[in-house]
Parts: C-alpha cells; structure tokens; sequence
C-alpha cells in the first residue's frame, strides 16, 4: 500500500513578480516527483511519466508537456531540448507574438540583463574616455599631470549605473528568434520536449518508480534489467549506430556508472544535481533548486582506479582518471571562485577487476563496490590568515 | 611655452622647471611640490629601495597617441621602478649580525646575533670546542638551516662567511678570520640543495617569513631540532547531539533493519520502498535518507590497504610547519603548529593523487566546524577563546571547544527529556555551524604550496563531509 501519488495537475500560472518568492515555494514546492496523502489513502501508485531512450544523445525524452513540466517544478529533472534549462520554448514563442509577455522566461530575462550591461559598458567607456580627455586637454594647455580616473563620481559603475528610459528600443528586446507570422492567433505548437541524462532517469526510474521508459525502435517499454543494461550500453557504443548493433562488454569503469553514483549520492544528500559544463565542471549543487538559489558548489568527478593496472588495460576513454596539472586546477579554480562557487573533488573509487568479476555489472547491486569521497578546494591566501 | 612642453621628458624634476617662465611661478612651485613629493616617495633621503605600489590599469590607448600624457605616466612609472631597483642597498655595521657557514653540516653558526629575529630563527646546537688552553668542551651555539641562513643574507641582516680549511691562523694579519666571506649569490648558489632544501621550498620560507610567521621544519632534520609536541590525531569529539536526537535518530535505523529483515536483505532492483503502516517515513526527508546506500566517506579504507612501497617516495610531503605571527612562540619548545605545508614544483608534479590526499589527511589532525558567525556576544559562561578562535586552525584543544559537554543524564532523565524536552539551557546559545562552512572548511585540511617557476599559489585541500551535512 504506498502511499505516493504522483499528481498529474499542473500548479495554475502565477501573475505579477510581486509574490515571487511565495509562487516559487508553491510551485517547486516538492523535491521530488512523489506526493504524500494524508491521510493513507488506497494504494494508488501511478508511472509518472513516459521516456524514450535516445541512444544518439545518450538522454531520455520526455515528450509529454505534463510530465516535463512536473519532473523540472519537483525536482529539478532534465531539461528543454529548446530551452536553457526550464522547458520554456512555447512561453517564449508566445511572449514574443504577443510582444511584451506578463513573464519572462528565464532565457528573456538574461538577454535583457545582457543588453543592460553591454549599455553600461558603451556607458563607462564613453565616461572613461571623457575624463581621459579632459586630463589630455590639461596636460597639452598647462602641462599638468592629472591621472584621470578610473572610477568616481564621474563615472558610472555597476552598483549606480541605471538604464536609460527607454530611449534606445533595440537592445533591450530579448534575442529571440522572431517568426514572421504575427497574424494568427493561434498558439504555436510546443515543439519542445524534456531531456533527461541517463543518470537522471535512472534515479528516477530505479528510486522512485515515477518513469517508465520505452525502446525507441519497437516503442516498447523496457523492464528495468533491460534499462540497466541499456544505459551501460549506451556508453560503450559509438554514438553513430551501426548494424549490426553489436553487445559490448560491460566495464567496471563505465562513465555511466560513475555519473550515475556520483548523481545519486548528491540527491540522496538532498542536493539539486545539475550539469555544470558552462563552469568547467561536471555537475553543480544547488541548495533546493535554481529558481531558489545560486549553486553553491560545482563538482568535477575524478574517477579512482583501486588497481593501476585496469586504468592501462580500459577501452573506456574515462574523463579525469588520471591528476590534473596544476594549470588546470588553477583555472577550473579561478572560474569558480569568481562565481562565488567552492570546487569539489569527487573521487569515485572503481572496483579492482581482480577483486570484483564483471558479472556484478548485470544489476546495480555492483554499486555497493564503489566509494565516494569529496575533497574541498579552496585558495589558501598568507596574507589574509595572519589575523 | 607650449612648445617646451610638447615632448615633456618623463623625468618631471629635471624637465619642468626649464621652460617655466617666471610669471608662473606659483604654478611651476606647486608642479614641483608635487613631482619631488612623489620622489621622496620613492627614495627617502637614505635611497632605501621602497618598491612602489601598484597603480590602476589605463582603461585603453589614447587614438594617436593622445597628447603624450599616457606616454608620460608609463614612463614615470617605469623610471620610478628603475630606480628603485637601483638603488644600493646598504646595511647599519651596528645592526648586522655575522656567521660561518659550514657546508659539510649544512648549517650556519650564528657568531654574532643581533635583533630580534633570532627569537623565531635557528636552533642551538652543542658543538665540541677547543678552548685555548687545549681543553675540549661542549657549547652550546647558535646554528641556522639553510634556509634561515639565506632568507637572512638575503635580506641584508647578516654577514655570512665560509667555513674555510685552510689554515688562516698562520697567515699573518688573517688571525681572526675563519673564512672568505660569501656574496647573496654564493649562499642561494650553495645553500640551496643542501638539508632537501630546493629552491621552490625557499621562496615558500621566504614569503611567509616576509608575511610575518614563524616556518619551521615538519620533520627535525637532526635530533637536535625542537619539534613541537605531535597531533592529537584522534577523531574530534563532536558536541554530544541531545537526547531527542539521540532516540530519534536510534529509532528508524532500528526499524529500517528490522523491515529489512522482514523484506528478505536489501534488493537491489528495488532498493527504496515505503514502509506501508509506518507514518514516520512519510515526507521527503525520510526518503533522501532511504535512499543513502552508496558507500561515502574518507572513513571508508582506501583499496588496495596494502601496496608496494614505491620506487619513489611522494612528493607530497608535509615540509613546512607554519605558526602565526600572532601566536605565541618558543623556539626551544614550539607550540602545535597553526598550518603545515607541503611545498612541491607545478612544472614536474601533477596533482595530488587520492592516495597521497589520504596519506596526507591521515596525519592530520581534526578540526572542530567553523563557528558560526556570532550575532550577539555569548554568555559569560563559555569560554572566550572560541569567540576568537579562527575557523582554520587546524590544531583542536579541548580548552576551546564551542560548549562544554554534560554529563549524560540518567535513564529516568533521559525518558523524561524525551517526552519533555527540557528548556534551552546555556549551551542552546552556541549555534551549530553553518552547514556550508563545515562542508567548505572539510574535517582536515591539508595546504600544497604549488610554485610555479617562482609564482606561488597555495590550494586548500579539505577532506569533504558531505555526508555529515545534508542539506535536507
């Protein structure tokens, strides 16, 4: 009798900004796509949602727009194939129609926040360059020298720069792609779907029971043995199909596996687990969620051979598997401190061929071989630590 | 006029007076109180060098060069930098200390010690001495490593000489001296690569002795080195949690094994299910919890435990025990260092490899989690020293820990604690610490002073517990 019921509604559109943060609670207000009745009710137990694995892409789609939106508002799953993160192409299509939308996407709100700061930019420099000029002026006329200034009064700067009144229209309308059909009325069909990563539909399929996924040739639905060895396959194959489609050996150092202990420890810990490529690192952490707050950590993944042997003899191309250079360090470092993020090492340990047969590789109970460990990396600054 | 200033030399002292007709003189004054103003910045009346700060970046070039005023400041910038570096650098005869740098013992005995230096530098050393009377005797002398030595004669407080074996005594007017003296360049030439001393290694010493603190040798390079007392390497005592923690979390690990028990061992294919009856697992918390079952953790032992000493020994090794210069210090019995630090060369040595990380986490001592940051002052009653105490110092006393802990009541206490919980007493004003900074400082850390063809970074390694923190 379990007494999750994933609901199928979707929470009404909300209105102004004013009560953002309270529609932010209410909407994403569940960290995962599970609901809790109370009080127990009958054993309702619904699948969640429908997926096709994309071998290709290495992702499962989700085409259903209820069930996208559903696994982005309770936790934070996949993402638009169209979009930044939030499934958000329609939204934009419409906002853009009807020009001048109640909300902004999130993707609006950044090229509107872009065209804001490249007007400050033009605004400094111009600032800049008329205070050079005048300290030109004073050193060719009196031959005195005045430094000119960097900042001042003078001279806006990010906290008292504001936008002019709109009297220059075209930067601040968002770099959407403009279609030439303003007539209809007619909303535009939702082309977009949802892509899990495989880590993300494997913790929701295994977990919590709340995907399903089909085969994309027969679209028939997969039991979770053959899903298992699907998603391992999927890493071991070249992305371009051949047929015959040929049945690799599993590997202990499969990237999905590790992908896949690393997501889980994360969201096990209660973290949001989201891709991190735009800061040079594998995954971010955010504290409920990214409408809620910035991430706080960016992870790399460092993959651990226990025996050095089986790291010479992999066919796996595993990321990371060996240190980096310092250089590398310093620059994944010097990205994230400047986004007020701390990097995490994550090592996951890889089981010893000797120690642990391949067999275990055909159900998940070989991740209890694995080990996670984190290693924190933060600049350590002399002349800050005298006190 | 103009003219005279159309190429204005970058040297304003000797430049703008010439062409200044006399009816600006005010003017011309004030330009040169201004521009000798900036010279005396730059050398004092005893041309001590004084290294010139560093100015604002110029936003970009004037189109066609402007007129010259651009120009103009790099050029008095980079002579004021020329001349800085110019000038001599001279020492007081009254205030230089002198001593003979023995190269068969790595070490430089300090004949003559003036200044306060030398309460945090060198180490004394019994050496068998011939008085004149022929009698052999053991005294006690002042003896440098090499690294002090040098950061010394670098930095112009002392006089060394070279230990020479030719007899001198008999040269007639060379009585008193024991050897040739030695340039900077012959100490950085021989004393560095003595004592595993490498040059990455001395400019680590050398900037944090600039900085202020006290650097000695992790590891005593002879018996007769003073090393402070080894760490308490045993797992730091947290606060014991309250009794309602206590029971409540002892109760679904109870129930969880017995479920589990009843469901026939952990499976699996379907390693999260709700108990059906239970109501205490019913919100997300719980179900975050269920589903931890991947192994995490530095408790977990590294595989394989045992390999091979290897062909070469790590790089990785702790060489620098650090203590602030605001810690008290004894030389003759240090106290436990404030930082310890590894010092390697980034142009040879990757990173460091997890085994050398836990290698270097496990003779490292615990720190407490970082204080939180206090909004109003704490009572009387808990210890002023965690007030100040920093979050980074890794070396834990009890003394200073944040609440001092109650003896565990007894079983009718704790059942009536249970149903009651009893009010917040003194010891609810220590807040726990912000998950964020414990997960950010991490139980242990380990500092790696990576030097890079002489620009040095330190990283901060902290062993992650993640897993003590969960953010749900």
């Amino acid at each position: 009798m379990s007494l999750i019921k994933p609901s199928g509604r979707k929470g009404p559109v909300s209105g102004k900004a004013a009560g953002r943060r309270n529609d932010n609670n209410r909407i994403y207000g569940c960290p995962l796509p599970l609901i809790f009745w109370y009080p127990p009710p009958s054993r309702v137990r619904t699948l969640l949602g429908l997926g096709v694995l994309d071998e290709a892409t290495r992702s499962v789609w989700v085409a259903s727009k209820n069930d996208s939106t559903l696994l982005w508002r309770r936790g934070f799953f996949g993402k638009g194939d169209l979009s930044r993160s939030e499934p958000s192409w329609l939204a934009r299509q419409i906002n853009s129609r009807r020009a001048g939308g109640n909300r902004l996407t999130s993707e609006e709100m950044t090229a509107k926040r872009r065209a804001e700061r490249k007007q400050f930019k033009i605004d400094r420099a111009r600032a800049i360059a008329a205070v050079a000029a005048e300290a030109e002026a004073v050193f060719e006329s009196e031959g005195r020298v005045v430094v000119p200034a960097l900042s001042g009064p003078a001279i806006p700067s990010a906290a008292t720069w504001k936008p002019a009144p709109v009297a220059t229209e075209p930067p601040d309308t968002p770099v959407t792609p403009q279609d030439e059909a303003p007539e209809d009325e007619e909303p535009p069909e939702d082309l977009e779907h949802l892509q899990l990563t495989l880590p993300e539909a494997f913790f929701l399929l295994w977990n919590l029971d709340c995907l399903t996924v089909a085969d994309p040739h027969t679209n028939d639905l997969l039991s979770i043995q053959q899903i298992w060895i699907a998603f391992q396959a999927a890493y071991l194959t070249p992305p371009i199909p051949v047929s015959p489609k040929p049945t690799p050996v599993l590997q202990l150092d499969n990237p999905f596996l590790i992908n896949y202990i690393v997501y889980h420890h994360y969201r096990s810990l209660g973290w949001v687990v989201r891709g991190g490529v735009k800061f040079c690192v594998d995954y971010m952490l955010y504290k409920r969620g990214p409408v809620f707050n910035h991430a706080e950590f960016s992870v790399v993944v460092c993959p651990v051979y226990e025996d050095p042997a089986d790291q010479e003899a992999s066919v796996v191309g595993l990321h990371n598997a060996a240190p980096f250079p310092w250089s590398w360090l310093s620059t994944i470092n010097r990205v994230n401190s400047q986004v007020y993020k701390t990097l995490i090492l994550t090592y996951v340990t890889i089981p010893a061929r000797s120690r642990v047969s391949l067999d275990v590789l055909n159900s998940p109970a070989c991740l209890q071989h694995y080990s996670v460990r984190e290693v924190t990396v933060r600049r350590f600054i002399p002349a800050r630590m005298r006190d | 006029m103009d003219e005279s200033l159309e190429q204005p030399d970058a040297k304003p002292p000797t430049v703008s007076l010439d062409g200044i007709s006399p009816e600006d003189g005010d003017q011309a004054s004030d330009d040169e109180g201004d521009v000798v103003l900036d010279w005396t910045k730059l050398l004092p009346s005893a041309a001590r060098p004084v290294i010139p700060r560093r100015g604002e970046k110029e936003f970009e070039p004037q189109p066609g060069g402007g007129s010259g005023l651009q120009v103009h400041v790099l050029d008095r910038s980079r002579n004021a930098m020329f001349d800085a570096l110019r000038a001599t650098r001279t020492i007081s005869s009254k205030a230089v200390s002198y001593a003979i740098w023995h190269p068969d013992m790595a070490r430089a005995h300090v004949t003559l010690a003036r200044g306060t230096l030398f309460t945090s530098l060198g180490h004394s050393a019994p050496r068998l001495v011939v008085a004149a009377d022929g009698s052999k005797k053991y005294h006690k002398r002042l003896e440098l490593l090499p690294e002090e030595a040098l950061y010394l004669v670098e930095r112009g407080t002392v006089f060394c000489w070279k230990e020479t074996t030719l007899d001198l005594a008999s040269v007639e007017g060379m009585e008193e001296v024991l050897g040739p003296p030695m340039s900077v360049q012959q100490a950085f030439s021989e004393m560095i690569g003595t004592e595993d001393l490498t040059l990455e290694r001395y400019q680590v010493y050398a900037y944090l002795k600039r900085l202020g603190y006290v650097v000695t040798r992790a590891t005593a390079p002879n018996s007769l080195y003073p090393m402070p007392p080894p760490f308490d390497l045993s797992p730091f005592k947290r606060k014991p949690p309250s009794i309602l923690n206590r029971i409540c979390s002892i109760f679904p690990l109870w129930i969880s094994k017995i479920s589990r028990m009843l469901n026939g061992g952990f499976n699996w294919w379907k390693p999260f299910r709700m108990s059906r009856w239970l109501l205490r697992d019913k919100n997300y918390g719980s179900v975050f919890r269920a589903l931890r079952f991947i192994p995490a953790g530095h408790d977990i032992p590294l595989l394989p435990i045992k390999r091979e000493p290897p062909a070469k020994p790590s790089p990785y090794q702790i060489f620098f025990n650090v203590h602030k210069p605001t810690t008290p210090y004894r030389k003759s019995a240090p106290c436990l260092p404030d930082y310890q630090i590894v010092v390697i060369n980034a142009r040879t040595t990757p990173m460091p490899t997890l085994r050398e990380l836990t290698d270097l986490f496990d003779i490292s001592p615990e720190m407490p989690p970082p204080l939180p940051r206090q909004r109003r002052p704490l009572k009387a009653n808990t210890p002023p020293a965690s007030d100040t105490k920093p979050d980074t110092k890794p070396a834990p006393k009890p003394a200073v820990k944040p609440a001092p802990s109650a003896p565990p009541p007894s079983l009718g206490r704790r059942i009536v604690n249970w149903i009651r919980p009893p009010p917040p007493g003194p010891t609810m004003m220590v807040r726990p610490p912000h998950p964020f900074m414990a997960i950010k400082a991490g139980k242990k850390t380990v500092i790696v002073a990576v030097v890079d063809a002489g620009s040095t970074s330190f990283f901060r390694f902290g062993q992650g517990a993640f897993s003590e923190w969960a953010v749900t």
